[in-house]
């Protein structure tokens, strides 16, 4: 999967808005979505909710762990446990970065709110290339990665599988067969 | 929900080498098509709903290009197997994708034959496409996803010391395993594949 395909995922999710405009509830086939009334707020989709700022017909509303001292909070925690820690959604780093982009004029203190989530982010990727490390050396069959988002596992995930396949067909063919002859040059 | 169903579909299919079964409905999906055509009133209405439909259509043509891409890539090996499928056995392929292997097949090989074969010594004009085609590689390593709770699921080391262990995997979890180990978990739906 590459970067675009997960934030497609990623788009999914639902956001909270507040629409400009009146309209029906509307059938749509992934679900329902609730009558539109303007100043009350209404879940939307996150494509559906980028493309009605885009045409300036709603305001976004950041989510609520999207703040700075939450975020502060999580980035604390993350730098000092070792393993990975929930975080407050599965695609954290798809919805700031569109959010941010998009609706920065909705959020207050994007800059600080980008930045925390950077170092959320690189305290994590430090943490995977690690684990991967001693994944590798330790020549593990197995690891268990819980808490770790989509977009983190795909970053690194097509790499580390070559690479243990790689390392797997070597290590099986190391028995030595009888027959082979080497030959000369 | 439409999404999450091609999803799994989709997503088990980028993760894995073999060709897993096709859901029918999926292009039941595409004949909602018509029922928003006639919805006239209210552009903005018109543009959301089609904007969804471009998703799913999105979705649905990289599930596609993915299981073609996978018969282009195997295409010998999953021919075989479509030959040896006993009575009631569901095809993994659709009709459709089964006759695009083997005109796929078909065309290889004469394009073979043209090319190159006709030119060779007589003993030496077939080409055994199943040994030289590589098969999927099912001791690759994939991430997968519980869906339901597993336990005892055998896992055999490569190194020398003999430390086979059990591990039981846990609703929700995530885990990085080969696939060999966990394939009939794939098959059953019991995992999903990251």
């Amino acid at each position: 999967m590459d970067a675009a395909e997960v934030e497609f995922l990623a788009e999914k999710e639902l956001v909270t808005i507040i629409p400009n405009f009146s309209l029906d509830k509307i059938y749509l086939i992934g679900g329902d979505l609730g009558p539109f009334n303007p100043g009350l707020p209404v879940e939307v989709p996150l494509w559906l909710a980028i493309n009605l700022k885009q045409r300036q017909k709603c305001r976004l509303i950041p989510p609520e762990w999207m703040g700075v001292e939450k975020l502060e909070k999580i980035r604390d925690h993350e730098r000092k446990e070792e393993t990975f820690t929930p975080m407050p959604s599965p695609y954290y780093m798809e919805l700031t970065k569109l959010l941010l982009n998009h609706a920065s004029d909705n959020i207050p203190k994007a800059d600080e709110i980008r930045t925390l989530i950077k170092d959320v982010w690189d305290t994590r990727i430090a943490k995977l290339r690690v684990s991967a490390d001693s994944f590798v050396s330790q020549q593990e069959a197995h690891a268990k990665l819980d808490n770790l988002t989509l977009m983190e596992i795909n970053t690194s995930g097509a790499f580390l599988t070559q690479a243990l396949n790689h390392m797997y067909k070597l290590r099986t063919n190391l028995q030595p067969s009888e027959g082979i002859q080497s030959q000369d040059f | 929900m439409t999404e999450a169903l091609d999803l799994t579909g989709r997503d088990s299919d980028a993760g894995s080498e073999e060709v897993v079964l096709t859901p029918a409905e999926l292009i039941e999906r595409l004949e909602q098509e018509e029922n928003l055509r006639r919805a006239k009133k209210g552009d903005l209405k018109v543009s959301i709903h089609r904007m969804e439909m471009e998703r799913i259509r999105y979705v649905l043509s990289s599930y596609l290009r993915c299981r073609l891409m996978k018969i282009e890539k195997f295409f010998p090996h999953i021919l075989a197997k479509e030959k040896t499928l006993h009575e009631g056995e569901l095809s993994s392929l659709s009709p459709e994708e089964l006759v695009f292997a083997k005109q796929y097949m078909a065309n290889t090989e004469t394009y073979l034959k043209n090319v190159a074969l006709k030119h060779m010594p007589p003993n030496l004009q077939t080409v055994d496409l199943l040994r030289s085609v590589p098969k999927p590689d099912l001791d690759s390593y994939v991430f997968l996803r519980v869906k339901e709770r597993q336990e005892n699921i055998l896992v055999e080391p490569e190194t020398d010391e003999q430390r086979d262990y059990v591990i039981d995997l846990e609703e929700g979890s995530q885990h990085l395993i080969r696939y060999k180990t966990i394939a009939p978990l794939v098959a059953s739906g019991a995992v999903q594949l990251i």
